[in-house]
């Protein structure tokens, strides 16, 4: 399938052209917040207001998508934890409140097919929607079903998107389970820290995918995903989505890894780039973006863009350089918490 | 392209612990709702529920997973519902462990049903609780990968109240499409201040059991549980017990409001309509619906003009939700399980407390117990929040 459009929000300024004319923001800190427009022109105030950040996101890059694309068959999102400040701020009103009569907008907002289903109602789209929440698998789980429906023939054009927002409770509660740095990090020092944990980021990236398209920014093949796997898994998953997409392995020219600045979790990433395709580039990204169990629809902006053609910030995310020229066949590779890792690939 | 068969079930209910239970209940029109004994919330003493009769203690005795900690009570629930469907399937450990079998559950409060944990966790008001790695949609589908041991793809869902009617769809599609050969599909919520507080506050919680598809009906009822499938790919199932074959589903979105359906039911009539055609069926080959019939005023009319509109002559129809109270995310594979049972002992339960039928296009409301009924096709409908509504057709074998 072809991505033909594609809109982004995130700790970048991607949302406007600055990132890709090569302007990059710093952050420093334990959590990547996204460079957020003022949505004026495009939800009315009112709405605005009752919208929590995930469907505020969600809504600020669907509907320009709506918007320049007709005929859009359906709508498949993913969200490992969807609109969790107003889940939270709800669940703090039941505790404090000793369960009293609330106000149902949180509730409402917080459920995490909110952001599928407030698009749907904009677009006025009766068709397939669905909402995948499968953590570091949430994003992926679309690209497969996208790939489904098209080869049903029950679909010639989808908005597929990946979304996650940052809240003081999700920090809170992933902080807790570990999966931070306890000292503040600058971004451009992430990748190759030296300690365990990584940074909090948040973003919404989503997609027009076409089953067929002459000009598009990149296609993409297949997704494949393992849980709980072993380091053996990693190369047979790879040479099987290889081997059923026609790829060898030195079809690969370039590798983007989600390498999260995890000292403990780069071994995965060092074991498919130095064993498995030494001779392929490597970009990274999350640097940029921090780490959220979504990113991968951010690792898909991004290739879309680099398969493109476009050149202005390859310095900041190439990593080893083999021949920056060739970059046409890339493979995304990408775990989270080592525990749910899934392989893109996607070609010019 | 490969059929898809049901070679297993599972459902724990406010009705019961396994099918079996289960399905004593609902022949003898036995309603599990009642009052909360295990819940901890201050609606217990005001609103019925349908609640799983079973403590967390017990839950983690009977699944033996003391070992494990923050086990939320969503997946002890799914705990006990794999279990049986994966036994009744007869699925071997190779099997499992295979590349080919995948999982897809869902749920809609997951590890929030634990609110005060959560409250503490979330807002750092004490030391990690338990549950802290336990909270995620996600989480229970992990938990499920590594007890049962499953090898291949997994998902978890979450379009509201037609998750797991959802789940079961992408398990048939994906065995179709050749990508898995057997696949555990379903959905768990446990009880959860989280959800009874949120559609108390939309004002749609009866006072009294619900009463679905009555004139009288002013609410749903809140239950909990778990219902999981084991579809196979006809090609792996050919010499075991097939319960029945998935032979369409439709998914469509009613575009309308976040928590009420449109007048013309949109959604409703899209999702049955795709499904038919999935199913390369006429209407009046479908012999018994199992209805979303919440109990809701806006939710009933709807559906039934949905129904109307798609069947002209509406087929005896019920919902157990009048038996089991609102499962939410495990709703749409509960029913489906409930619906494959009466359709393999051709019966039809009774929608319970249902004095006043709504009437608007004659009364296929099931309202008494019926045997020697031939089932050849069924539809089970879900329709959540969002306005995801999904439809299911099974067929017998």
């Amino acid at each position: 399938m072809y991505i033909t459009d594609l809109k982004s929000i995130s700790p970048q300024k991607t949302y406007t052209d600055e990132f890709l004319k090569g302007e990059l923001v710093a952050h420093e800190g334990i959590i990547f917040n996204v460079e957020e427009p003022d949505y004026m022109d495009l939800i009315p105030r009112g709405l605005l207001r009752r919208m929590g950040k995930a469907v505020r996101m969600g809504v600020g890059t669907g509907l320009p998508l709506i918007k320049n694309n007709s005929n859009i068959d359906g709508i498949l999102m993913g969200t490992a934890n969807g609109g969790l400040e107003n889940c939270i701020d709800f669940l703090n009103q039941i505790v404090e409140y000793d369960e009293g009569m609330l106000t149902p907008t949180n509730f409402v907002q917080s459920t995490p097919n909110a952001i599928a289903g407030q698009l749907a109602l904009m677009d006025q789209n009766r068709g397939y929607n669905t909402t995948y929440t499968n953590g570091g698998h949430a994003f992926e789980n679309t690209l497969l079903d996208a790939l489904l429906l098209f080869e049903e023939g029950n679909a010639e054009k989808l908005l597929i998107g990946g979304i996650e927002e940052i809240s003081n409770y999700n920090y809170n509660i992933d902080f807790l389970a570990d999966h931070y740095k306890e000292v503040a990090i600058g971004n451009f020092d992430l990748i190759d820290s030296l300690t365990s944990g990584s940074v909090c980021g948040e973003g919404s990236n989503m997609f027009i995918v076409e089953k067929n398209a002459t000009e598009y920014y990149a296609k993409i093949h297949d997704v494949a995903q393992l849980t709980y796997p072993k380091e053996s898994d990693i190369e047979t998953c790879i040479d099987d989505i290889l081997t059923k997409n026609s790829f060898t392995r030195s079809d690969i020219d370039t590798l983007m890894l989600g390498m999260n600045g995890d000292v403990d979790h780069n071994k995965w990433y060092n074991n498919v780039a130095d064993r498995l395709f030494p001779t392929a580039n490597t970009l990274v990204f999350k640097h940029l973006v921090g780490e959220y169990r979504t990113c991968t629809s951010f690792a898909v902006w991004m290739c879309s863009h680099v398969l493109n053609g476009e050149t202005s910030f390859l310095d900041s995310i190439i990593k080893r350089e083999i021949d920056r020229k060739k970059i046409n066949k890339i493979l995304i590779y990408n775990h989270f918490d080592e525990v749910n890792h899934s392989f893109i690939l996607i070609s010019n | 392209m490969e059929k898809v068969f049901v070679t297993g079930t599972g459902v724990v209910s406010a009705l019961g612990i396994d099918v079996e239970s289960n399905v004593a209940q609902l022949r003898k029109g036995e309603s599990g709702i009642g009052q909360a004994k295990h819940f901890s919330s201050k609606y217990t003493s005001t609103l019925p529920f349908g609640e799983v009769d079973l403590s967390n203690e017990e839950l983690i005795r009977r699944t033996n997973c003391a070992h494990e900690k923050g086990v939320s009570r969503t997946a002890l629930l799914a705990y006990l519902s794999v279990d049986e469907a994966i036994q009744q399937a007869g699925l071997t450990a190779s099997e499992l462990q295979s590349l080919s079998t995948g999982i897809i559950s869902s749920t809609t409060v997951g590890g929030m049903c634990h609110t005060d944990e959560l409250y503490t966790d979330a807002n750092l008001k004490a030391e990690p609780s338990e549950y802290v790695r336990s909270y995620g949609l996600g989480e229970h589908t992990l938990r499920l990968i590594k007890k049962f041991e499953i090898g291949g793809f997994s998902s978890t869902i979450n379009t509201a109240c037609s998750s797991s009617a959802n789940a079961v769809m992408l398990g048939a599609r994906l065995i179709k499409s050749g990508r898995l050969k057997r696949v555990i599909v379903g959905g768990s919520d446990a009880m959860a201040k989280f959800a009874v507080n949120g559609f108390n506050s939309l004002m749609i919680l009866s006072q009294h059991p619900c009463k679905p598809f009555d004139k009288e009906r002013d609410g749903l009822t809140l239950g909990e549980g778990a219902g999981y499938l084991v579809l196979e790919a006809e090609s792996v199932c050919e010499n075991k017990l097939r319960l029945a074959e998935v032979t369409g589903y439709g998914n469509a979105n009613d575009a309308f409001h976040p928590s009420t359906t449109s007048d013309e039911a949109f959604g409703p009539r899209y999702a049955m309509q795709r499904a038919l055609d999935v199913s390369k069926m006429n209407p009046s080959e479908i012999d018994y619906i199992n209805a979303h019939g919440t109990g809701t005023v806006n939710n009933d009319e709807t559906e039934l003009f949905a129904f109307h509109e798609i069947f002209r002559k509406i087929p005896p129809f019920n919902s157990t939700k009048s038996y089991t109270g609102h499962t939410l995310a495990a709703s749409g594979a509960i029913e489906s399980i409930y619906s494959i049972m009466a359709m393999n002992n051709g019966e039809l339960y009774p929608n319970l407390r249902c004095t006043s039928p709504l009437d608007t296009f004659g009364v296929p409301q099931i309202l008494e117990y019926t045997s020697g009924v031939n089932i050849r096709h069924f539809m089970s409908n879900s329709f959540g929040f969002g306005g995801n509504c999904t439809s299911l057709i099974f067929s017998k074998v």
